[in-house]
């Protein structure tokens, strides 16, 4: 597969995933563009042994973000043991806001499998190669991811009700 | 602070209340920014192709340029003439030869010889 074809397949993936990720559009422009310049700088370093082209990229932007979420945070670890507070659901003023703010209350490396596996639609070994933990690690944080975001978002159940209904 | 225990989502509402968030969509420039050539053919990536070369060098290209054209310009005068004599007859008696009476030297300039 040559940069070009790369970019077309997957360029979409890594922006969306790369803004959950930062909640901004510049930064997840700048790391959807560094993946892709890696790739076309270096492309032999994409074995497709060791996974998919989409999971080669996937796992740049997610050292990239890592790196944004450093420089940004300095001293700050990027781990489970941030708990960062609850969400006011009178901040948000809509649904779509209101899961923004809450997968970006969970600790870092939940919302990294929450969005990989919920909005990605990457599967938990692929998760766990991204990421580099086992398997069983990434399903654990998925599930604690979920265990919040259920109670964080309750205000919104009739929301979730008519989404479900149609 | 969070809503008790007891109070939380099912899994399905909660798998319906997810692709609320939606990402927008990745801008257009990324693929120029990615691909700078872009798939433009070669022959119009001609016009924006640039060389970098070092100002010395470009000094010394552009004299030896003017001195080419400035030796290509100017007209170059031959003073290299000859004496064309009469082909020597290569049949003749030379009991037949008799002294030359007159002498006329004709100084032909290169520019009118044929060959």
């Amino acid at each position: 597969m040559t940069p070009e074809n790369a970019f077309d397949q997957h360029h979409q993936a890594v922006y969306s995933f790369a803004f959950r990720l930062t909640r901004r559009a510049d930064v997840a422009e700048d790391i959807a563009q560094e993946c892709f310049l890696a790739l076309v700088r270096a492309p032999h370093r994409y074995d497709p042994a060791r996974g998919s082209m989409k999971l080669f990229l996937f796992s740049i932007a997610r050292n990239l973000a890592l790196k944004h979420y450093r420089d940004d945070r300095p001293g700050e670890p990027y781990d489970e043991g941030f708990q960062p507070a609850g969400i006011d659901p009178r901040q948000s003023l809509d649904v779509a806001s209101a899961v923004a703010s809450a997968v970006a209350s969970l600790p870092e490396l939940q919302q990294e499998a929450l969005i990989l596996f919920e909005y990605e639609g990457v599967t938990l070994e692929e998760i766990a190669q991204i990421v580099g933990a086992d398997t069983g690690t990434v399903k654990s944080r998925l599930h604690r991811a979920r265990e919040r975001l259920r109670r964080v978002l309750v205000e919104y159940r009739k929301v979730g009700n008519a989404h479900a209904a149609k | 602070m969070l809503p008790n225990d007891e109070e939380q989502l099912t899994d399905r509402e909660l798998d319906a209340i997810l692709p609320a968030w939606k990402a927008p969509m990745a801008p257009v420039r990324m693929r120029a920014a990615v691909f700078p050539g872009g798939s433009r053919p070669w022959w119009t990536r001609l016009w924006s192709a640039s060389v970098h070369v070092p100002v010395p060098v470009a000094c010394c290209v552009a004299l030896l340029l003017a001195l080419a054209a400035w030796r290509w310009a100017t007209p170059r005068t031959v003073y290299r003439d000859r004496i064309v004599l009469p082909a020597a007859n290569a049949g003749a008696d030379p009991s037949q030869l008799r002294p030359v009476t007159e002498l006329r030297l004709r100084i032909v300039r290169s520019a009118d010889v044929s060959n």
